[in-house]
């Protein structure tokens, strides 16, 4: 059982100068959308998968999303709801028409009673817990490259792997 | 078909107690042979599931029940095991497989207090043990050497000789703890069965900060170990065998256990000495299981007392912000507390507590609670990190006085193998709830040193559960008001015995698995007389034979 993640976690799934990670995107998304994730906003193969990517980078505020893990959690999230693609679609739109800040999304969506208002906590969770579903149906996606630990990386490791040897956790953090 | 097998020794129970009682007595000659309900497990699947678990705050998440040997789950939903007669929950949990429950401890070795053992005489609630700590400390002493504990000196708890190794080394975040609260509180290291170096065949922590489901490196002792040892030592261990009764003869000597196969098929066991240590909640169990004609309230229960008495240490909390990054998380979950409050003369009108810091890292929590609150765009990373850097918690550990209406009895309920389920009777006393109320005047000064801001009580009236399941089988001098005698044998039956947290007669304020260890090494002593444990043994030999 291995007990340390790799060494260049952070660097191998996120580094957004990596052209080949990088998912491609113009064309589904306005200059709202667009200013605030530049870094995504390149042409996207694949509509629907393309725009929960550039979704999720909205959400989670990053500029770079792993191509594979957003697959698994697409994957993951679709069999959870049978029209997640028009979903995400929908609430991208809702975003760029109204240029709804993400920081008020969640109450504009729960104050409009929108049936869209449950997909950025599920989009959220699993990108950040790398947890899909909940109660009985919940299913673990992701955990060393979740993004919660990916976010804190340069000062914990995930539980489960080891911090360091002896005592190195005696110092102060970095 | 019933298939017959025996041995000098029969234990009931593979957890840290049962199995360094069937170590001890194979080391000592003795054919051993112990029934364990549940399965084997293994340290890398345990791993493997927690970080496959949905539920990272659950520590039973890693562990699901075999059907033949349920135990208690309650998410994502009560599987029903542990029935609720209330008037409180009592939601205890505990793992029925081979090494029982420590598999997903954070290894807290506690000793008592003298005066724990003295409460009714000091302070009038309670009861008194039927021994001094001074009988106690050889046995303190033995336990620590074979499970290898790691403290520092200034606790409360006096002893004879040192502990096997010095304290596990402290967290930068428990660091900034002990400094800020000088003077107002000592913060010391807490007396942990981890590593601070190698010890027994086993690794020091390199601070996996998951001792809670589960030490991936086995740098903190869990009861695997006793029974690897116990098996190293010539004991035989019968993984996934229900004991379901014990069989009296007509003198009300024990001659048999009873056991179910996963298949149902069973297999009876004869032998000398039977040695239960089956939890305190098993056990009274399997006690009031096996009534008869002869004794139609169960065994070893003309007192009424068994599962009485019933204990565990519940816990209300502050949750803050300090005004410095801590970054709990780093190292190991439980390195230190405040242990100035678990005696006094206070303790005749309210329960004495010990404050507790955890070290488990804020992240799964702080992510939790910004996806509920809605915080989306890059103001998540941004808050994520400064919530999980300084997200800090405390809380008490209270004790509860030993109460016969608390107590476990037999549910109408049965499980898949068509035993009766346990049902727990529980209430939580003024006493307890007193001392509760005190320590928040405790909490807001810690925060008050801390810088804190946004302070989140619990609920009160509302507590969390330690799982230091207690009592329900007491020792005691007077066969009217107790199970056990001062060394763990039934009053009503010569040949059995309990090795168990469930034989203290009172709860303290410590994690009670130390003190069960002692009390079954002590026990095991007085069946089977070995040589002095302090005068002939030194700590390394311990080590090394234990390795």
């Amino acid at each position: 059982m291995a007990t340390n993640p790799p060494n260049d976690l952070t660097t191998r799934l996120y580094d957004p100068a990596d052209p080949t990670r990088r998912r491609l995107l113009a064309g589904l998304l306005t200059a709202y959308t667009a200013s605030l994730i530049p870094a995504l906003a390149e042409p996207a193969p694949h509509a629907d998968r393309g725009a929960f990517t550039a979704l999720s980078a909205i959400l989670v505020g990053r500029q770079a999303l792993d191509s594979v893990q957003a697959t698994h959690l697409y994957d993951a999230l679709a069999v959870n709801n049978p029209y997640f693609a028009a979903d995400v679609q929908a609430l991208l739109g809702l975003i760029d028409r109204r240029h709804i800040d993400p920081m008020q999304l969640q109450s504009v969506l729960d104050a409009e009673h929108s049936p869209l208002a449950p997909l950025p906590r599920n989009i959220v969770g699993a990108w950040c817990l790398g947890i899909v579903g909940s109660g009985e149906a919940a299913r673990c996606i992701a955990f060393e490259t979740a993004l919660n630990a990916v976010m804190v990386a340069d000062v914990l490791k995930p539980p489960t792997y080891a911090y360091g040897v002896y005592g190195s956790w005696a110092s102060k953090p970095v | 078909m019933s298939l017959q097998s025996s041995a000098d020794v029969v234990v009931i129970g593979s957890g840290i107690c049962g199995s360094l009682a069937a170590w001890r007595f194979a080391t000592q000659g003795a054919s051993v042979l112990i029934l364990e309900a549940g399965p084997r497990l293994d340290r890398g699947r345990i791993v493997a599931a927690f970080r496959n678990s949905t539920r990272r705050g659950d520590w039973m998440s890693p562990y699901p029940p075999s059907p033949w040997a349920p135990h208690p789950i309650y998410k994502p939903k009560d599987n029903g095991y542990l029935v609720q007669a209330g008037p409180y929950p009592y939601p205890a949990e505990y793992i029925r497989a081979v090494g029982g429950t420590t598999w997903h401890w954070a290894a807290q070795a506690w000793r008592l207090l003298p005066n724990d053992l003295r409460i009714k005489s000091l302070y009038g609630v309670g009861v008194d043990w039927p021994m001094t700590y001074e009988e106690l400390d050889p046995w303190y002493q033995e336990a620590e050497e074979i499970i290898g504990v790691a403290g520092a000196p200034n606790t409360g708890s006096p002893r004879s000789k040192p502990f096997p190794m010095e304290p596990v080394a402290e967290p930068w975040s428990m660091r900034r703890f002990r400094e800020r609260l000088a003077p107002s509180y000592a913060v010391v290291a807490n007396t942990v069965a981890r590593n601070s170096r190698s010890y027994g065949g086993r690794p020091a922590c390199v601070g996996n900060n998951s001792c809670q489901p589960i030490c991936p490196v086995n740098a903190q002792y869990t009861g695997d170990n006793a029974a690897d040892a116990a098996e190293a030592a010539g004991a035989k261990l019968v993984p996934n065998a229900v004991v379901y009764r014990i069989e009296h003869d007509a003198q009300g000597r024990i001659a048999a256990v009873h056991y179910y196969d996963p298949d149902k098929t069973s297999h009876r066991v004869t032998g000398k000495t039977f040695i239960l240590a089956a939890n305190g909640i098993e056990s009274p169990k399997l006690l009031l299981l096996s009534a008869s004609s002869k004794y139609p309230n169960g065994l070893a229960n003309s007192s009424g007392m068994v599962g009485r008495h019933l204990m565990d240490h519940p816990s209300s909390s502050l949750t803050f912000y300090a005004d410095e990054e801590l970054w709990l998380g780093r190292g190991p979950q439980s390195p230190s507390s405040i242990n100035t409050l678990r005696d006094g003369a206070f303790r005749s009108e309210h329960a004495p507590y010990r404050l507790d810091f955890t070290n488990i890292s804020q992240v799964y929590s702080v992510t939790q609670y910004l996806i509920k609150e809605g915080v989306y765009g890059p103001e998540f990373e941004k808050q994520l990190r400064w919530r999980a850097a300084r997200q800090v918690n405390v809380k008490n550990v209270l004790e509860v006085l030993p109460d016969p209406d608390n107590r476990i009895t037999l549910s109408s309920e049965k499980d898949a193998m068509g035993i009766p389920k346990p049902e727990a009777h529980y209430s939580i006393g003024d006493y307890t709830r007193r001392a509760a109320d005190v320590s928040k005047a405790d909490f807001a000064r810690i925060a008050e040193l801390m810088g804190g801001t946004g302070l989140r009580y619990s609920a009160d009236g509302q507590f969390a559960n330690n799982q230091h399941i207690t009592g329900t089988m007491g020792m005691g001098s007077d066969p009217a008001t107790s199970v056990t005698d001062g060394y763990g044998r039934t009053h009503d039956h010569e040949n059995l015995f309990i090795c168990s947290t469930g034989v203290m007669p009172t709860a303290a304020t410590m994690n009670s698995t130390l003190t069960a260890i002692a009390l079954a090494l002590r026990t095991v002593n007085h069946i089977q007389p070995a040589p002095a444990p302090t005068s002939s043994t030194t700590s390394a030999a311990r080590e090394e034979s234990h390795a």
